[in-house]
């Protein structure tokens, strides 16, 4: 049983704005998935279906095999859940809010089992939480999360607001979970955030899923490119990657003629050709693909296809 | 019993934000002033139970607005704040939601009403050095109760309502519709059809507008407690000049304070149960 199952989810607003569309996407149990993507590309309207803060338009979503909106309250036993756009009780303070959330669940935690858990130390729970700064209020809204020792942690922007101690912790809370046999869904618009603990990370943008991979199977897609950028007095014509063995992507703007290379040797072949079309290379620029580029070509993919298209053009 | 838990945050937030002790401290300084009024006016014939009648009228006008405020952000405070979403990430159901705020809401408006009255109670029986006892304890029954319908109407309104700023004017425009200008409907009614304000002995029918309100419906049931217990008002039968029909009832009145406590709330339930959250 999948611990999320999304089928063709969407939710409009008015008559043409598509918060998300047509999602579907798999998340199997004691995953860590990474659930990725830019501001506002549909994480937490995704994440909200699921949680039953908002209704579907079209679709479904099912969480640990229960109807995410006829059967929220058996998910949300067994859900912890730490939402996106939250805010705290200004007056109760930090222990009152974890003994709270201990008592809606019914739960039979420690509440200071837990303050520890997420590195709120005893004087700070006792202060309400109307004077915490954002990281801890992150750590308190974590807490309240694994009140009940939930099969599944739906995270949304856990790192938001943590320095690098908290974005650790956060880690180290998620491993623990994964290897107690627990699912973890978070979100981020930040890669390298999850690229340490997801065992798959799926990529949304503009409310739709462009991609879901393995890390090690986006490394792979990363590891063999490499681009070369030629800045050249004149555009050359004529030119395209199939022209190259090893070149998966040529462009040719104005003053510049970009190329994604599979292989080394191809780099030289490109340089070569474009001085046999007639133009002078002024500079050369190789650059390593990150996970980082991968990302953001997934998320920002709309400028290179329009300068293709007018290259074509 | 997540409900339970709810409602006993709503209640410890009311102690803790100094509400609730605000509350009893208007209610008992309000009510103790109006039923002392009958005593500064040498004409009357001052007596506690004149003075229970003055504050009766007076909470009629002054417990709806106490309550509406003391609940009319109940749900839409938080949604807008959105400490909603980390309660519903706890209590997904949001019937429980409603119920448990609207019990501990009430809960505040019960004690905040029932110990400023029974302060209020004290202060007149020193003025007039005697209390009717049961008259009062009856009064205050009926004024914890008009409490509880209108925390039911706010609490109704704040599930409807996405903003703390629609929750406020909804609360406003109810004040003013059920509480204030209601009794513009039997006396515009009167006119038109008697022909005059009301005067002598009136239709049957216009003492059913009047009490149609809550505030309505309250005064309606203060009057018939008040005579009950000996007081020197006009009962029913004697402002109709006949007999009492089966709509003028004591229990007709109760039943429209239930109605007007359980319908508001089923609507915002409804409301709420669509609503997108986000």
């Amino acid at each position: 049983m999948p611990a999320i199952q999304t089928d063709g989810l969407t939710k409009r607003y008015g008559h043409d704005v598509y918060a998300i569309d047509d999602l579907s996407l798999t998340v199997d149990e004691g995953e860590v998935f990474g659930f990725l993507g830019p501001n506002g590309a549909g994480k937490s309207t995704a994440i909200d279906v699921l949680l039953d803060y908002i209704r579907p338009t079209a679709g479904s979503a099912t969480v640990l095999g229960y109807d995410a909106q006829r059967d929220a309250e058996a998910i949300h036993q067994r859900v912890g859940i730490l939402p996106d756009g939250y805010s705290l009780y200004d007056r109760l303070s930090g222990r009152d809010h974890v003994q709270f959330a201990i008592d809606l669940k019914d739960a039979s935690d420690d509440p200071d089992a837990i303050l520890d858990r997420v590195g709120l130390d005893s004087t700070a729970a006792a202060r309400p939480a109307g004077a915490y700064s954002k990281g801890m209020s992150q750590r308190l809204a974590l807490g309240m999360a694994l009140v009940g020792d939930p099969d599944l942690l739906i995270l949304d922007e856990p790192s938001s607001g943590l320095d690098p101690d908290g974005i650790r912790d956060i880690r180290e809370i998620t491993r623990e979970h994964a290897a107690d046999g627990g699912t973890v869904f978070f979100s981020s618009h930040v890669l390298s955030q999850v690229e340490a603990v997801c065992d798959r990370v799926g990529i949304l943008k503009n409310g739709r899923l462009v991609a879901v991979d393995t890390i090690d199977g986006l490394r792979e897609a990363v590891g063999t490119g490499s681009t070369i950028s030629l800045t050249v007095d004149a555009p050359p014509t004529g030119l395209t990657a199939a022209d190259f063995d090893g070149v998966t992507d040529l462009v040719v703007g104005d003053d510049v003629v970009r190329a994604t290379c599979t292989e080394s040797t191809a780099k030289v072949a490109v340089i070569d050709a474009v001085r046999a079309a007639g133009s002078a290379v002024l500079d050369v620029e190789t650059h390593e693909m990150s996970l980082e580029d991968l990302f953001s070509e997934y998320t920002h993919a709309d400028e290179p296809t329009l300068a293709r298209a007018e290259v074509d053009g | 019993m997540s409900w339970r838990v709810i409602a006993r945050r709503e209640f410890t937030d009311a102690v803790q934000s100094r509400v609730l002790w605000g509350l009893v401290a208007f209610v008992a300084v309000m009510i103790a002033m109006t039923a002392s009024v009958p005593v500064l006016i040498p004409a009357m014939d001052a007596s506690a139970l004149l003075g229970l009648g003055a504050a009766s009228e007076f909470a009629a006008m002054l417990v709806p607005i106490v309550a509406l405020v003391a609940a009319y952000l109940a749900i839409a405070g938080e949604r807008e704040s959105g400490s909603l979403r980390l309660l519903l990430g706890l209590e997904p159901n949001r019937r429980t939601v409603v119920v448990g705020k609207f019990a501990g809401r009430s809960a505040v408006a019960v004690v905040g009403l029932g110990l400023g009255f029974l302060l209020a109670s004290a202060v007149t029986w020193l003025v007039y050095g005697t209390l009717p006892l049961l008259a009062y304890l009856a009064v205050l029954v009926l004024t914890v109760g008009l409490g509880v319908v209108f925390v039911g109407i706010a609490v109704g309104i704040s599930a409807a309502t996405a903003t703390r700023s629609r929750a406020m004017t909804l609360g406003i425009a109810s004040y003013l519709g059920l509480a204030l200008l209601w009794d513009l409907i039997p006396q515009g009614a009167h006119l038109a059809v008697v022909g005059g304000p009301p005067s002598g002995t009136v239709p049957a029918w216009f003492l059913l507008l009047e009490g149609l309100s809550p505030s309505g419906a309250y005064s309606a049931l203060v009057t018939r407690a008040l005579g009950a217990t000996g007081a020197a008002i006009p009962s029913t039968a004697a402002r109709l000049g006949g007999d009492v029909p089966l709509y003028l009832a004591s229990w007709v009145f109760v039943a429209i304070l239930l109605v007007w406590t359980l319908v508001p709330l089923l609507a915002g339930y409804w409301a709420f149960e669509r609503a997108d959250l986000n």
